[in-house]
């Protein structure tokens, strides 16, 4: 752009009333020989202007960050001295330093919005100045294609509709953080490959996810390709489970996630399209896919993404990530192996003592009521069973010691053989029972409706080195 | 699949192992990392509820193969 070192420039469009107003105003103003004036619209806009530049293309609009029309800017040394937005006698009079401008005119107008606003002109510009940083494969889609179709045919869906991972979609999302997007966040098994910021976002876009999930949906995939959660395992298992995600933190509320009624259910777009751009990730850039790499013999609908965030504000617990590490009112992500949730009904219970014993029963079934040790659960306490534990004092770790105490199972139930079934624990030397679960291989959780005495057992999968633990990483550095 | 490229990759000879339930998730994982096609032995599936005595006799059945597969360096292992 070509703009002179000292004097005013103005961007104004003839579709805007105010600068179709001022128009006498700039005729008298170029005569001063010292106007430019950039036109958005119409290239013979306006009439009597010396210095008239077609702005058609709105580099030069951009270039000035224009929001508004007309503005008028003055320059000095090459560098802007002031602007001056809408119509204003007395500011226009100020800045130009020329008395007595538009007479007739009334003492103030507003203007209209800059075309570098419009919505269908916004996309165009985004994808001209910033999508040359997508480093992304472009795949054409010819006119008589669908492109939901055209999705499907080349293997980017987990078998429901996708949306189009355009530039200029790709690039909104990438607006929702300030990372570069050749940014490696984590090396994605099965195949070892490198995702980068822009590959999640593309992701992100085919999910559904809107720009401010995306450090979320950053966090969870750079949780789940850490050594220790084993997204390759869990994949190549031929268990049916699959990554889970629980948000804690400020995140919740800033993208409207549910805690509350229906959490782990359908229906809200952030639960649903996080969980589902984790899994897109994996298939898409990890190329883990269902009877390829992933072998599970049954899978559960929650591989197609499973999200939720804890009801923090009415738990008697601490946060679950604040029980792992992460220091209070920051937002994190914890993923672990989940199947789908199964409930567990107490009705009757208002003893502390007597809800674990039932919640502990519900655990059992985990992987198998004769096997122990070996599989690791997550506990959803719904709000109504939270309540009994919070009249009673009971906390996270008051809570977790009574299930690891009623989960110590008398071996001779679970012996091979025991109660007619083959499957069960090896039969061994000693008659001292048996934990459930290894130390650390149940999450507690509180989520849920404010009706309903049903909390959720979710199985896992394998725990520990070989299998999967669970791990949480923080959401603010990805933003 | 990654510990036969990781063996290959130091020049360890090494052969792919596993039920014929997983032949699929070999050839998948095979490509996925730069193979055509990699030295595989398949032995029968199921794998998980067979007694010692019945794993010990896949075990030797497929011993021969398995030797096969290891000494015969030009049997396929085609690198994309």
């Amino acid at each position: 752009m070509d703009l002179r070192e000292d004097g005013l420039v103005a961007v104004v469009k003839r579709d805007c009333p105010t600068c179709r107003l001022v128009e006498p105003v700039l005729a008298g103003l170029s005569r001063t020989g010292e106007l430019t004036v950039f036109t958005q619209d119409d290239p013979a806009f306006p009439d009597g202007v010396a210095d008239l530049r077609d702005d058609t293309e709105l580099s030069a609009s951009l270039a000035l960050d224009i929001e508004t029309v007309p503005t008028l800017v003055r320059f000095a040394g090459g560098v802007e001295a002031g602007r001056v937005v809408g119509w204003s006698r007395a500011q226009w009079t100020e800045l130009t330093g020329v008395a007595d401008l538009g007479e007739g005119l009334p003492e103030h107008r507003p203007g209209c919005g800059s075309r570098t606003l419009d919505p269908d002109v916004a996309e165009q510009l985004l994808v001209r100045t910033r999508g040359g940083a997508l480093r992304s494969r472009r795949l054409e889609i010819s006119a008589l294609e669908d492109e939901a179709e055209a999705l499907f045919d080349r293997g980017f869906t987990d078998g429901l509709p996708v949306v189009a991972p355009t530039p200029a979609r790709v690039l909104r999302m990438l607006e929702g953080t300030s990372h570069a997007p050749d940014e490696v966040v984590a090396v994605v098994p099965p195949n070892l490959a490198e995702a980068t910021v822009e590959k999640v976002a593309v992701n992100a876009v085919l999910a559904g996810c809107r720009p401010e999930y995306l450090p979320v949906v950053l966090a969870a995939v750079e949780a789940a390709c850490t050594d220790e959660f084993n997204a390759h395992g869990l994949l190549a298992t031929t268990w049916g489970a699959g990554p889970a995600i629980v948000v804690n933190g400020p995140v919740r509320a800033e993208i409207g996630m549910n805690w509350a009624g229906n959490a782990l259910g359908q229906g809200n777009r952030a639960n649903s399209t996080i969980g589902r751009a984790l899994q897109l990730v994996i298939r898409n850039v990890g190329g883990g896919r269902p009877r390829e790499v992933d072998r599970a013999a049954l899978g559960h609908p929650g591989k197609v993404g499973f999200c939720f965030a804890e009801d923090e504000e009415g738990s008697p617990f601490e946060p679950l990530a604040q029980s792992r590490g992460v220091p209070a009112g920051r937002s994190a992500v914890t993923v672990f192996a989940a199947e789908g949730p199964r409930g567990v009904a107490d009705q009757i219970s208002r003893r502390p003592e007597s809800l674990a014993r039932s919640l502990a029963l519900g655990l059992r079934g985990v992987v198998h009521p004769k096997l122990v040790r070996g599989f690791d659960a997550t506990l959803v306490v719904c709000p109504e069973h939270a309540r009994v534990f919070a009249e009673a004092g009971w906390d996270r770790a008051r809570l977790q010691a009574a299930l690891d105490e009623y989960l110590l199972l008398d071996r001779a139930e679970i012996t091979r053989g025991a109660g007619g079934v083959d499957e069960g624990v090896p039969a061994g030397d000693s008659d001292r029972p048996l934990a459930k679960f290894r130390p650390g291989g149940l999450l507690i959780v509180h989520a849920g409706g404010g009706a309903g005495m049903f909390s959720a057992v979710i199985g896992g999968w394998a725990g520990g080195p070989g299998g999967s633990a669970p791990v949480t990483r923080e959401v603010d550095p990805w933003r | 699949m990654h510990d036969f490229v990781a063996l290959e990759g130091r020049g360890v000879i090494a052969t792919f192992l596993a039920s014929t339930e997983f032949v699929e998730a070999a050839d998948a994982q095979a490509r996925a990392l730069g193979y055509r096609a990699v030295p595989s032995v398949f032995v029968p599936h199921p794998i998980q509820d067979r007694t010692d005595a019945e794993v010990r006799a896949l075990a030797d059945a497929a011993l021969e193969e398995v030797l096969a597969r290891v000494v015969d360096v030009d049997q396929a292992r085609g690198v994309d």
